[in-house]
Parts: structure tokens; sequence; C-alpha cells
């Protein structure tokens, strides 16, 4: 190996001053966790992956004050199977979700949807957690996590509390998490029923890019052939992500081959509430939500 | 077609030190008590500015200096083909696009300077902001340059206003009237391009030092023009040219972006002021909003054809936008309007063509230099025309198409390496086109 | 703050702020300027560097969160005079014009062979997806790897 020392011998160190000014927190259990969120809780910024806190503070890092890096927190990397639910820990990255073999047995859609995610660069830092808490509308993770009926355990200094998945979101970048909470990990049910899943994902390019609209789809099949449950969520396309209820109710209690392919997609296409952004305008998005609700129906009934 | 080179996998001298990162490009330089450079850029695309308060930024510790107008009175504006361009606006004087520069901060650190630079007041009175060329040539719209007189000629239309247009260009070959009362089909459109950045991987950056000694500058940074910029960075801050040496390090990319000056002034300021190496590197963003793009024009295309599909005559509006600033406007829509029937033989041809200011980011050069653009339009009108005469497109270009001895709209007779014709065949070839084309 | 790291099998100790990037670290204190910077923001791929085993953005990545780590970056990838064959492989090809993209081009591929030495185009075009070039178009760089891949395969070795 090349010696680097030769090229560094007399430049001045740049780095290095003023840190005791601030401080940097890496906890390595959870009780020290809360312990440092019930001294610190006002002027703490959690950092997980930093691949959104990193971009959204570029060139002004120095602003942040103390730091609670959630890195060392090896229980939040966990992923759990248990006989009726899976627990991803909060702190999973986007290259681990697309590269399990259970995740992509489990939750094809989920899988498919971190595989989709940015870059290389970004897969192996950006976590579920921070897709969570980000909150964007067009956040790859949510619409899957919502078909399959994720819940969310939080935690801070006052105790924990479950919500769904689908309560978490309050509109863009909003979210009903309250200062001095941390998102622990996402509980996800398993159920005896086949899946039946889809995720299509639209934006300009093929990598590094922001959905300009993304659809996951989870139809539960039961044992006499019948949908027991019909999950649709579209990303990009509304504040939050969102379900679209009426249509999932169109399909419950039908088999595969009745469903009625453009009547679904029609409906998704109303109820979605898009704006015009630099991603595509609403009319355009309103086009393409019927054009992929058509595709993804037609994929799993192969119609 | 050279058989050397052309396909062949190519060493080349520099390509081990780039796969080894030793290669050094601008920002990875070192100097020893070296100074940071910021620019604080305009706060509104058109307005007059009217106040600059630098005192609480000057104040913060590690602040070694900023340079406004206010020091440096003298300073010439600069450009690449017309000198319309501050280097710093005056109190009084007008922003003219979110790009142009208020003040230059110098300070011990690239934190310090991004402080310093947050904390400068500016007060303006807004203009009207003018995003759109065809308004820019109202009669009524305010001009943005006030003291240029446009380089309009005689062709110019009576109703256009003259004070937003940066300069004019007239084309004319053979008989436009008489090649449409010959056309059996005449087809009209108007299309529409956009703002492109270049983008080239390495942003804007570059390092400066003043030698006493000497009475010298020395400035590390890319450029495309070498001596152009050298000429242009010495004129502005009224040294003469000798004096001012840049010194090309590795290019991390350009494709017309670095023909434009972007560090390289204010940089020779603060050396000159502080006496130390002062660095500027672009951010992503500045580069964006600081340096050219590729000119969006608007071209209304006009041609006519004969029934068994031969052109008979094309005639062009081509109307630039050129932003704050000229750069290279003047000579890329010019260019542009020249390529107006691409590859295709025509007989008889008209053209206008106009560079406007708006307080758009300025347009400068970008590979094609304004042909690109035009492609999208012929290209366009040929398949228009071919689907309305019911001909093969393939066909209808072929037959079109530039042979030896053809003549361009601009006079020049081909005369040998035209190639229209094979680069057809090859096409039809490898896109496997379905119809047949008659040779 | 002092965190000690391992930089191209080098054991190293830095001081750093908080806000001191990885890329800075590298760039400024360690004087590694072969990474570089083209956005900041995670788009462009100039900066990758292999972190751990895996490949990051090391303008996305905190110092401090290197702290432990050990990092290669495009200085560490040959030996001596003696180039790495994918370096040899970008040079051969024609694979670089402005070579600005390349340290993090190279670094992507080292990561991409490491996983997979054999990779199909598709999956060559994927495991560079994170990095842009706005010179080369991509296809003698794609070539460049294939050709790595064949050499290092043959070869039998998947590191130098
Ligand atoms: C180039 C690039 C491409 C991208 N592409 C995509 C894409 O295709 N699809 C997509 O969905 N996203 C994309 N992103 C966004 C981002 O990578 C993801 O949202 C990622 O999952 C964020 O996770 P993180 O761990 O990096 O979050 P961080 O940046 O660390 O944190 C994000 C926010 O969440 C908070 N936070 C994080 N974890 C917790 C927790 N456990 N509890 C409480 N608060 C927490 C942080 O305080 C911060 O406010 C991209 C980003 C970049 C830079
Ligand atoms: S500089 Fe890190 S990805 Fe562009
Ligand atoms: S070689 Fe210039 S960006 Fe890739």
């Amino acid at each position: 190996m090349k010696k680097q020392s030769e090229n560094v011998k007399d430049r001045p160190r740049t780095s290095g001053r003023d840190f005791k000014q601030y401080k940097y927190f890496r906890p390595k259990s959870k009780e020290e966790l809360i312990r440092i969120i019930n001294d610190f809780q006002k002027d703490l910024t959690i950092i997980a992956g930093g691949t959104d806190l990193l971009v959204a503070n570029y060139q002004k890092l120095y602003e942040i004050k103390n730091w609670l890096d959630l890195n060392l927190l090896n229980e939040f990397k966990n992923i759990k199977m248990f006989d009726d639910k899976v627990e991803i820990g909060s702190m999973v990255t986007h290259q681990r979700l697309s590269k399990l073999d259970q995740i992509k047995e489990l939750f094809p859609v989920l899988h498919q949807a971190a595989a989709d995610v940015g870059s290389p660069q970004i897969r192996s830092r950006g976590t579920i957690g921070g897709n969570i808490v980000t909150s964007s509308p067009a956040g790859d993770l949510l619409p899957p996590l919502l078909i399959y009926d994720a819940q969310l355990k939080i935690i801070s200094g006052e105790g924990s509390r479950v919500v769904d998945a689908n309560e978490f979101f309050t509109g863009p970048k909003k979210n009903i998490l309250k200062e001095g909470e941390i998102l622990e990990k996402i509980i996800i049910p398993l159920k005896e029923e086949v899946y039946r899943g889809a995720w299509i994902k639209v934006g300009k390019r093929k990598a590094l890019i922001i959905s300009s609209i993304s659809l996951a789809l989870n139809l539960s099949i039961d044992r006499s052939n019948l949908i027991k449950k019909a999950r649709i969520c579209i990303g990009s396309a509304a504040p939050v992500p969102l379900r679209i209820k009426t249509a999932e109710q169109a399909i419950l209690k039908k088999e595969l081959t009745e469903i009625n392919i453009e009547e679904i997609a029609q409906i998704v296409s109303e109820e979605i509430s898009p704006i015009d952004d630099i991603r595509g305008t609403a009319k355009y998005r309103r086009q393409v939500a019927l054009n992929i609700t058509r595709k993804a129906l037609s994929e799993v009934t192969n119609q | 077609m050279s058989k050397r080179y052309v396909g062949k996998d190519m060493l080349k001298v520099d390509a081990e030190s780039k796969v080894t990162g030793r290669a050094q490009y601008p920002s990875d330089l070192k100097f020893d008590n070296c100074l940071h450079v910021k620019i604080k850029r305009a706060t509104y695309p058109h307005a007059i500015l009217k106040d600059l308060d630098i005192n609480r930024a000057k104040n913060i510790d590690g602040v070694v200096d900023i340079i406004t107008a206010k020091d440096y009175p003298n300073l010439n504006k600069f450009g690449l083909i017309i000198k319309d361009q501050d280097v710093l606006i005056k109190m009084g004087e007008k922003m003219k696009f979110m790009g142009d520069a208020l003040a230059i901060i110098i300070a011990e650190t690239e934190e310090i300077a991004l402080k310093a630079r947050d904390k400068i007041g500016v007060e303006i009175k807004k203009l009207e902001v003018i995003t759109d060329p065809l308004r820019a040539i109202e009669k009524d719209a305010p001009p943005i340059h006030e003291d240029l007189s446009g380089l309009c000629t005689d062709y110019l239309k009576p109703n256009l206003n003259q004070k937003n247009i940066l300069v004019d260009h007239y084309l004319k070959k053979g008989d436009v009237k008489k090649g449409f009362t010959e056309a059996d089909l005449i087809v009209e459109n108007e299309y529409r391009t956009q703002h492109i950045d270049q983008l080239p991987l390495q942003n804007e950056s570059g390092y400066a030092l003043y030698d006493d000694k000497k009475d010298e500058i020395k400035i590390w940074a890319a450029s495309q023009w070498l001596h152009d910029t050298q000429a242009d960075v010495a004129q502005s801050i009224n040294m003469s040219k000798e004096k001012i040496r840049i010194i090309q390090t590795a290019i991390g990319g350009a494709f017309g972006k670095k023909e434009d000056v972007s560090v390289h002034i204010h940089l020779a300021l603060a050396a000159l002021h502080t006496q130390r190496p002062v660095k500027l590197e672009y951010t992503r963003e500045e580069s964006m909003i600081a340096q050219s793009k590729r000119h969006p024009l608007i071209i209304k295309a006009k041609t006519g054809v004969s029934s068994n599909g031969y052109l008979t005559a094309w005639s062009v509006e081509v109307i630039g936008d050129t932003g704050a600033y000229a750069s290279s406007g003047p000579a890329v829509v010019h260019k542009g309007m020249y390529h107006c029937t691409g590859p295709y033989n025509v007989e008889n041809i008209e053209g206008t063509s106009y560079a406007i200011y708006t307080n758009n980011t300025y347009g400068g050069a970008m590979r094609g230099f304004g042909t690109t653009q035009m492609a999208f339009a012929y290209e366009s009108q040929m398949d228009i025309l071919a689907h309305k005469l019911n001909i093969d497109p393939a066909q209808f270009r072929y037959q079109n198409a530039y042979i030896t001895g053809s003549v361009t709209p601009n006079g020049q007779k081909l005369g040998k390496s035209v190639n229209t014709k094979r680069t057809i065949e090859s096409v039809i070839d490898l896109a496997k086109w379905e119809g047949e084309i008659n040779k | 703050m002092k965190i000690t790291l391992t930089v191209n099998g080098e054991k190293r100790e830095v001081e750093v702020k908080p806000q001191t990037r990885l890329l800075d670290l590298l760039r400024e204190d360690l004087g590694l300027t072969g990474t570089k910077e083209g956005c900041g923001k995670g788009e462009c791929g100039a900066c990758t560097v292999i972190m751990n085993n895996k490949l990051v953005a090391s303008c996305l990545v905190l110092a401090v969160q290197a702290d432990q780590s050990e990092i290669l970056t495009i200085e560490g990838l040959n030996c001596q005079d003696e180039l790495h064959p994918i370096q040899n492989a970008f040079i051969n090809k024609g694979a670089v014009q402005c070579g600005f993209c390349i340290p993090g081009m190279i670094m992507s591929s080292k990561q991409l062979l490491d996983e997979n030495i054999n990779p199909t185009e598709a999956e060559i075009k994927r495991g560079l997806s994170g990095n842009i070039c706005r010179c080369t178009g991509y296809v003698k760089i794609i070539d460049a790897v294939k050709e790595a891949a064949h050499k290092m395969r043959s070869r039998g070795e998947d590191d130098v």
C-alpha cells in the first residue's frame, strides 16, 4: 500500500477547532438514547443515514447544535421474524432491505421499492426510519408500508406508543412525531393469505430519481380465491402517501379475473390530488396514475 | 473519416494521472495561508441596488474584508464578445439576473465566509422581471441595459423594442417568394427549446495569488479561452495583460460553460486586495445560477415543398433568449439561423434572428452552438411534411439531402466530405427501418 | 473530537468537527484529493469511496461517522507503481476524458466487482448508477468494467 503521509505533511489542519461548543452523541443502547433525549430534547438534531439531513443542511451544517447519531444503536438495525409479524429496526438501510431474501419473499413490494431508491451510494446509508420521518410525499418506502398495514413504534423519555403508518403522515414533510420522539421500529403483521403485489415507480430516469408518481399494490387472496383485502397506495400525488379506499372497496370479495381494471384505474386517477411541480403537472400525474394502475392490476391478475 | 482514430480505444497521455487520482484540478491545489472567497449575489433578477450593509458581516471574527464596487470604482465591464457584464454591481445601478455579484467576501475559512455572506443586508427597488423574450421586445418593456445601443440592422421590424435586442441577423438565399409560389404544400410551425445547463462535473473553481515583486497576478482556474480570459481579466481591473497569468490545471469538463469568465476576476481582485492566496469554488447551485446556459430558442419555421417531395422554400425567424448578458449570444443565435435547413438542400431561403436580453441567466456556448436547437425544428418540419405528403420520412430526407456541390444557406458550396446520404443509409440499416428508399 | 480510522490501509487519528464531512476530512485533512466533489448532495457520485466494504457518497457521511471505519479511496487502489486492473482497463479502453468522475467511477466498479466478478451489462449499469459522467456517454466506461472483470476473473483474484 502506498504511503500517504508525504501528501499530508504540510497541510494545515482545517478541522478540529471549536468542537467543545456542541455535542455529538452516539448512544450504544436504548437506555443511553433515552437519557440523552431527556437531557437535550430541544437542541438535538437526529441523524440516521444522513442522506436527507445532509442535503437539507448543505453548507450550513455548522448551524446544527447538538447531534444525535443513531448509527451505533445496533438494536435498531435488527430485523426480527415472528409468527405473526416482522419487526424492522428504523436503522435498517435500503441496501439491506433490497438484499434480504426474507423481505423479498414476504414483502416483495417493499423489497422492490427499496431496491429502486436512489443509487448504491444512497441505499448503503439511507434508512427506512429516515425515509419515514422525512415524510416526503415522494418517499418510496411509504406506499409499500401502507399497503402492508405497517405500524410504527415510537419511543421517547415518557414511554412509547405504536401508531398505524397510515395515521403517521399529516402533510408534505409533516408527521405526528413530537420533539424528543424517536422512531424505533416498523412492525408489519403477517397474514396467512397469499399476497399478490406490484410496485411501479415513475421518474424522469431509472436511477437517482425522485418519483414523479409511484404505486404500491397488495391483494390478499383467501382460500376460496377471493380477494379478502385490497390495498392500493399512490405516492407523490397528494400531500401524503394516499390509499385509494374507494378503489380498494371495489375490488373486495372478487376473484382476480373479475376485477374491472378500467373502472379501478379511473377511480385512482380521480381520487388523487396531485399538484404541478418540477416533476410533472397534475394533469400528467392523473394520466400516469391511470396507466400505472392499469399496468399493476394487469400484472397481478394476468389479465 | 480517419480510420486511425475514430471508433478506436485511444490511449490518452493524461489518463493514468486521472485513474490514480493524481491529476490536479483547480480545487485540488493547496496554498499555505490561503483565504476563502464567497460571492454575495443578486437578491432579485431585476432591481436597483439601493443599499448594501456589510458592517455586520465585516465584524464577524475571521472576515478579512468585503469588497464592493465602492472599493474599486474604476472596474470595467467584461464579456466574451461584447463587454456588458459588471464585475460588481454599483450602488444605484441594476442587478440584471440572479448571478450578478454585489460583494466579494474574503475570510479565513470557508465557513466564516458563508456566515458573513448571509449577514450582508441588501436593499433594492424591484423592477419588472422579464423572463420571456417576446415580452422583452414589446415596445413598452423596460430596457435591461439602458446604456447599450443594440447592434440592430435595417432589417429590423419597426414595431419591436430595439433596446432589448442585443443583435439581429438576416439571411437570404435565392428567391423565397418564388419558392413558396412553386410549393404545393406549405407547413408553418413554432418550436421552443429550453435552457440547458452544460453541467461539467467540476464546478467553476480556482485560486489566485498576487506576486508583489513582479506586480503580477497568477490565477489557477479552468478556461476554454485562455488568452481571451487573460485579456478580459486584465482590462476589467485595468492591468496590462502581461501582469495576468492564467495557469491551466486539469479541467473537470466544460462543454462551453467554461468559455465565459467565472471565478477569475473576483479571484484576481481578492488576491490583489489581500496580497494572500485566495480560493473561490462555486457550488453546483451557484454554477447553475451564475454561469451560462444553452440558449432557449423560439423558432418559427415555414417550409414549402413540391408534391413530389422536394423542398422549394424555407423561411425562419429565430428568437434567442440571451439572458442578462451577451456572452456568446450574438454568435450562437446567428449560427443557429444558418443551420435552419439542417443537412437538406433548399434553393430559396430567408431568415431573421434576434438575440434578446431578458433577466434570465445568460445564454452562452454549449456543444453545437445553436445548431442542436435548430435540429429539433427542422427535423420536426421534415417529419410533418413527409407525413402530410404521405412519403416515407427516410425517403423524403434522402432525396433532399446535401450532396457534393450543394450550397448551404450562407452560400458555402460543399466541396468534399458530404456524407448525408451515407449517414441516412446507415441509420436506416441500424434502425432496421422498414421502408425502402429510392437511391 | 478525535476519531481513528484506517484509510487505504494506514491507521489515522484526526481531530474533526461535527460538521466536517468525510469528503472534507479526506480532501482537506488527509490530502487525498483524488476523491472529488461535484455536487455535495449525493447526486453525482464524484465523491464515492468505499467505507467498511460499502459504497458511500463521502459528501453525505460525517467524518465522525467514519470513526473506527475502514476507508478505501482511489489513492489506495494501486500498490506503488502497479495499477489495479480496473485502472488499467479504464486507460486501455479510452474510458477517461476530463477524468473528474473517474475516481468515483472506479470505486463503484471496484465495489461492483468485489460483489460480483462476472456482472452482466445491466448489472454494471446498475452498479454505476450513482455516478454521473458528462463526457464519455458511458459506453467506454462499461467496456472498461467488462474488460477489468474479464482480466480479474482470468487471474483468479479479486484484489491486488
Ligand atoms: C441522491 C439522493 C437520492 C435519493 N433517492 C431517493 C429515492 O429514490 N427514493 C426515496 O424515497 N428517497 C430518496 N432519497 C432520500 C433519502 O435517501 C431517503 O429518504 C432515506 O431513506 C433517508 O434516510 P436517512 O437514514 O438517510 O435519513 P436522515 O437524513 O438521517 O434523516 C432524515 C430525517 O429523519 C430524522 N430521523 C431519521 N431517523 C429517525 C428516527 N429513527 N427517529 C426519529 N427521527 C429520525 C432525521 O432527524 C431527519 O430529520 C434520496 C436522497 C439522495 C441524496
Ligand atoms: S459530491 Fe457527493 S455525490 Fe456529488
Ligand atoms: S470523464 Fe468527464 S465527467 Fe466523466
